[in-house]
């Protein structure tokens, strides 16, 4: 890396790193030192290749949950919290607050697993068609679909509080995601 | 509102509250790269070299499981080392550990034959990241996140308990407390503090003739000093305090300060006994519990104790080839030898693989040690600080680390 390549790399994190690693703590479910690791991490490999990227974030992004996904594989961070068995229907307490659901809500997202976890976040933080998330992990469309709506489900059973919120009205569609079961 | 609709905004408002990088991350990263790198490099010349390396780590580190963690380790994140200061004038770190704190120690004589240990801090400042020596305390602990220390008085035990912001150096709030204390520690979490209490200062000392019958004397811990207590547990936020008495055991001499065990549900000391790194739990009434199953294969003396994903146990030195160090990694359920780690005594968890350690200047037959941070099962070590002085007296200690969470 010469010089006038570490200056370019210097500059662009100095103007993405903050938003990349919004992206990272959300994938590490808001653990801010594996945020961190994860983005420096991806931010070594890049340079590695600086000079021969055409869309550094897009890459940067592309190594992030790329890399997340391959950490839960190899179990080298923590493992995913074990909940027990979710509390019967009926029994959720009652959470009013928009506020006080959201912090919920993110107490269960952080309990997801690494892959539950980034397609999620790809699919609704970064607002990505199901196409893109596949072509970004490497899996298929199916695949998307169906880990997105576990995921949901798996939310649903840590946190029986999202009870009342029923599921976006589905779409007809051909795809063998298991039929979910609705407390 | 769906589902959906909630996780996008649970997700935005996690994003949101988001601090921004720290500075200088750009140059941590190039850093990082520089020495994976060198390192690639060095394993590459060294494989040509058809080196053997002595086997000194096992990869089956997960306690009844039939897992095998990968022998390469992600590398180092957050590394801040300074191998030419000692002491340190700059920040120390790797992972989530930082040193918060160093301590030196002199004794100061009280007339006759007694005297008495006092130490002094330099407390890192948040914001210039250097070590800045504040003499006003006497003991020192520092919460996680490196904001906020609990400090005492110079005179033990001390009656109140101070919450010092480390940007600023002014005590915000004092705590007073029932019985006087000598000793502090924070929980994991930063919520609480055991406050050790002594009827007298427990780091007192005597003048004992030197082992060589040269005629000489030096300062030796004064054997005869039962002075603990009990315990106070204090809620940081709303300053209560409770009191919990302990009776002296039978051996009790000197500082034997408490710390929450990994849950926070009981405290623990040092305990003497036949053995070196014995410990003792106690309930928060000041009852005599059983150890935790996951703590009590762990050791008093070695500071490191449970990983942070708790499945592996710092424990002592077991080997020491060629001025070379190796402890060992238990499982801290079994208690049995799972892998070892360089360093003569582990001191803090970098992440759940690497933990910094002192170990020794292997070139030199005198003892003379750093920091260092070591990985599991690699022979390897990366230099945090530079070499202590080599000082074998009791009544000067160079400088001692004082470790927090980032």
């Amino acid at each position: 890396m010469d010089a006038e390549a570490q200056e370019s790399f210097r500059e662009f994190v100095a103007g993405r790193s903050t938003a990349l690693l919004r992206t990272a703590v959300l994938l590490s479910g808001g653990d801010r030192h594996a945020a961190e690791d994860l983005l420096q991490n991806a931010l070594v490999k890049a340079a590695g290749r600086w000079q021969r990227i055409d869309e550094p974030e897009a890459y940067v992004r592309q190594i992030l949950y790329r890399q997340q996904i391959s950490r839960w594989r190899l179990k080298w961070r923590r493992r995913e919290v074990t909940v027990a068995e979710p509390p019967e229907a009926g029994h959720a307490p009652d959470v009013s607050g928009a506020a006080e659901l959201r912090l919920v809500l993110r107490t269960a997202l952080s309990r997801l697993t690494a892959r539950q976890r980034t397609v999620l976040v790809l699919r609704y933080f970064e607002d990505l068609p199901e196409a893109e998330v596949a072509r970004i992990l490497g899996c298929s469309v199916g695949t998307v679909r169906s880990t997105t709506h576990r995921s949901l489900a798996r939310l649903r059973q840590l946190a029986p509080e999202l009870a009342g919120f029923g599921p976006r009205p589905r779409q007809r569609s051909h795809d063998f995601s298991p039929v979910e079961v609705r407390p | 509102m769906n589902v959906e609709e909630l996780v996008r905004e649970a997700l935005r408002e996690q994003a949101d509250a988001q601090p921004p990088v720290p500075a200088g991350f750009a140059d941590r990263v190039l850093g990082v790269r520089r020495r994976r790198r060198t390192r690639r490099l060095l394993s590459v010349a060294a494989a040509t070299a058809a080196v053997v390396a002595v086997a000194v780590g096992v990869p089956l580190l997960h306690p009844g499981g039939n897992e095998v963690r990968p022998a390469a380790v992600p590398a180092p994140a957050g590394i801040r080392s300074h191998p030419d200061q000692s002491p340190p004038r700059e920040l120390i770190a790797a992972g989530r550990t930082a040193m918060a704190a160093y301590y030196t120690r002199r004794t100061v004589p009280q007339g006759g034959d007694r005297g008495v240990t006092h130490r002094t801090y330099w407390l890192l400042n948040p914001e210039t990241g250097r070590y800045e020596k504040d003499a006003r305390w006497s003991f020192v602990a520092v919460a996680p996140g490196l904001r906020t220390a609990a400090v005492l008085e110079r005179t033990l035990p001390a009656a109140r308990i101070g919450l010092l912001d480390l940007a600023t150096g002014e005590v915000e709030r004092w705590i007073p407390v029932s019985h006087g204390v000598a000793g502090l520690a924070f929980s994991d979490d930063g919520r609480r503090l055991v406050a050790t209490a002594y009827s007298a200062n427990p780091d007192q000392a005597v003048k004992v003739a030197d082992a060589g019958n040269t005629g000489r004397t030096d300062w030796g811990p004064w054997w005869q000093g039962k002075v603990r207590t009990g315990f106070h547990v204090v809620d940081v936020s709303s300053g209560k305090a409770t009191w919990s008495a302990v009776p002296p055991g039978r051996n009790d001499i000197g500082r034997l300060d408490f710390a929450f065990s990994r849950t926070g549900d009981l405290v623990y000391s040092q305990a003497v006994g036949g053995r070196d790194g014995m410990q003792q739990f106690y309930d928060l009434t000041g009852r005599k519990a059983a150890a935790p199953a996951d703590e009590r294969h762990l050791r008093s003396d070695v500071p490191a104790r449970l990983s942070p994903d708790g499945r592996l146990g710092a424990w002592g030195l077991v080997a020491e080839p060629h001025r070379v160090s190796y402890s060992a990694i238990r499982d801290p359920l079994t208690g049995e030898e799972i892998g070892r780690a360089r360093g003569a005594q582990l001191l803090a968890w970098a992440d759940d693989r690497r933990l910094i350690a002192w170990e020794r200047d292997p070139e030199r037959k005198e003892y003379r040690d750093r920091l260092v941070l070591v990985t599991i099962g690699e022979k390897g070590v990366v230099p945090l600080s530079g070499y202590r002085k080599p000082n074998a007296e009791y009544h000067q200690q160079e400088w001692n680390p004082v470790f927090a969470e980032r």
